[in-house]
């Protein structure tokens, strides 16, 4: 407990914190205030066929926050400092302190989770909020379901983020990857042009959790290809499956490898 | 010690070509950028290969991979500036070199000299795969086109390369600049498109939008409203008033 304490007080004293807040708490509001405007038209007139996904989408897209937050987690600890200040390294203090490897990833990603999980909160605050504010009284009821579904998918990618970058240990590489694969132009879209396989990526099957209720939605950005494949529980556990699998590779990493190697 | 203007350029530039040779990030973001690019090549022409035959051509097909392929490059661009500001290697650098207008320009001149070929030979092995996949399927565009779009795409590519190397030089942390250059490339820029279609003239004066004209297949169904030349006008202007940017603060700002 007192190294979960000393994990939370490390991430929220990053330099870098501040961005991850930001866009998360922000960016999905945003982006669901332009969805919102782009389409208000059709949803007055009862033809939008994209009703359900209106909000969501913003908290689809918006998960960047929690990826730079898992991402700087880990790469703030392997940070080389200044040869100035000696050149360290965070992790050697954190592993004097808490010697256990385990112990301290558990309550890093305990930490981790947390955070990410107030975060996707504040986030939904300000998304229904502003999805009211615009649509007024057209704007579509916000099911728990769906909403407990985004948070995992929150903390899920958080979690995901700071496995991966265990295994790099350097933040350039997950970081780049994964708000790639966040975006409209993500890898497992096209994949998933490519070979059903790619239906079982993380970030495919997780956003089945909240996203595509409807059997068929044709969105005017990812066409046909968003078709549903899983029904929320399912989607939820393939990613869940994945998170397990990619926090035991990167305790097995974390365990066997030499610290300042 | 006094030596010539001319001398003392070279010497600058030979150092700054030395740092961004041995710095082994900048090689492993080209290598994985290379391989991830002909990854993408790969997927996009087996979607290419399932659809009509005849329909594309194989220059649409093999620079698809365009929009990732920026990526690595944007990386590049960041590395290549913030790595002077993780540890003090730029106290070196300054004390050696104190002419600090000068020294940003010529690291901006190296990075170029280094990204101009990397660029080319990532963006060829794309359209070449896709070329040697698709030569029965796809329309073949003729060289002339080929080689203009190729010159285009690495244009594109060099250009933004030194505009995330401004970037990183003004917020002098990889994360930020990283966060903020992958943000606007991939969710902004594009969500605005699709949100906001009302606005569209203005984005084409965007750097990326702007960029995507130097090297669009000129074959393209859509209107093309700025001309590759135009496109490479505005996207010089942003990266050049990025650059200018970045050396004023860099002039005032404490190191």
């Amino acid at each position: 407990m007192r190294a979960f304490n000393a994990e939370l007080s490390k991430l929220l004293s990053l330099p870098g914190i501040w961005l991850a807040f930001l866009i998360g708490a922000f960016a999905p509001a945003v982006i669901a205030a332009l969805d919102s405007i782009a389409q208000k038209d059709e949803i007055i007139a009862g033809v939008s066929t994209r009703l359900s996904e209106v909000g969501y989408i913003g908290l689809g897209f918006g998960v960047q926050g929690v990826i730079i937050l898992g991402v700087l987690a880990v790469s703030s600890e392997y940070l080389t400092e200044s040869s100035e200040s000696s050149g360290g390294q965070q992790i050697t203090t954190s592993l004097t302190v808490v010697s256990s490897r385990l112990h301290f990833l558990l309550a890093k990603a305990g930490a981790v989770t947390v955070i990410s999980i107030l975060l996707c909160i504040v986030a939904i605050m300000t998304t229904v909020s502003t999805t009211h504010l615009i649509l007024g009284e057209y704007a579509p009821a916000f099911e728990w379901s769906r909403l407990t579904g985004a948070i995992c998918y929150w903390s899920f990618t958080a979690l995901l983020a700071f496995g991966f970058t265990f295994l790099t240990k350097n933040g350039i590489l997950p970081l780049a990857v994964l708000m790639i694969n966040s975006s409209i132009v993500s890898f497992s879209v096209l994949l998933a042009k490519v070979t059903k396989l790619a239906f079982y990526l993380p970030d495919r099957a997780g956003i089945e959790m909240f996203m595509f209720t409807s059997d068929r939605s044709h969105t005017p950005i990812t066409g046909s290809i968003f078709d549903r494949f899983y029904t929320p529980l399912t989607g939820g556990l393939v990613m869940f499956a994945w998170v397990v699998v990619l926090l035991m590779v990167a305790a097995i990493v974390f365990h066997r490898r030499d610290v300042a190697s | 010690m006094s030596v010539s203007s001319s001398r003392k350029i070279t010497q600058i530039l030979g150092a700054e070509l030395g740092k961004l040779v041995t710095l082994p990030l900048i090689w492993l973001a080209l290598m994985w950028t290379f391989i991830l690019n002909l990854v993408l090549a790969a997927a996009f022409t087996s979607v290419g290969l399932q659809g009509a035959a005849g329909t594309q051509s194989v220059l649409n097909i093999g620079l698809a991979s365009m929009g990732y392929l920026q990526a690595g490059f944007i990386i590049l661009g960041i590395l290549a500036t913030c790595s002077e500001y993780t540890g003090g290697q730029i106290r070196t650098t300054l004390t050696t070199i104190p002419w600090r207008g000068f020294q940003l320009s010529t690291k901006h001149l190296a990075l170029a000299i280094i990204t101009i070929p990397a660029a080319f030979i990532i963006a060829t092995s794309g359209v070449l795969y896709t070329f040697f996949m698709m030569r029965d399927t796809a329309v073949v565009n003729e060289i002339d086109t080929m080689i203009q779009t190729l010159v285009g795409a690495t244009g594109y590519l060099t250009l933004t390369t030194l505009l995330s190397a401004a970037i990183g030089a003004l917020l002098r942390r990889t994360t930020p600049a990283l966060v903020v250059l992958l943000g606007y490339y991939f969710i902004v820029s594009p969500l605005t498109r699709v949100f906001l279609p009302s606005i569209k003239n203005y984005l084409n004066y965007f750097p990326d939008t702007a960029g995507y004209y130097m090297y669009m297949p000129p074959s393209s169904d859509e209107i093309n409203v700025l001309t590759p030349m135009q496109g490479t006008g505005f996207s010089m202007l942003w990266t050049l008033i990025f650059i200018t940017v970045a050396i004023v603060f860099y002039r005032k700002r404490d190191a």
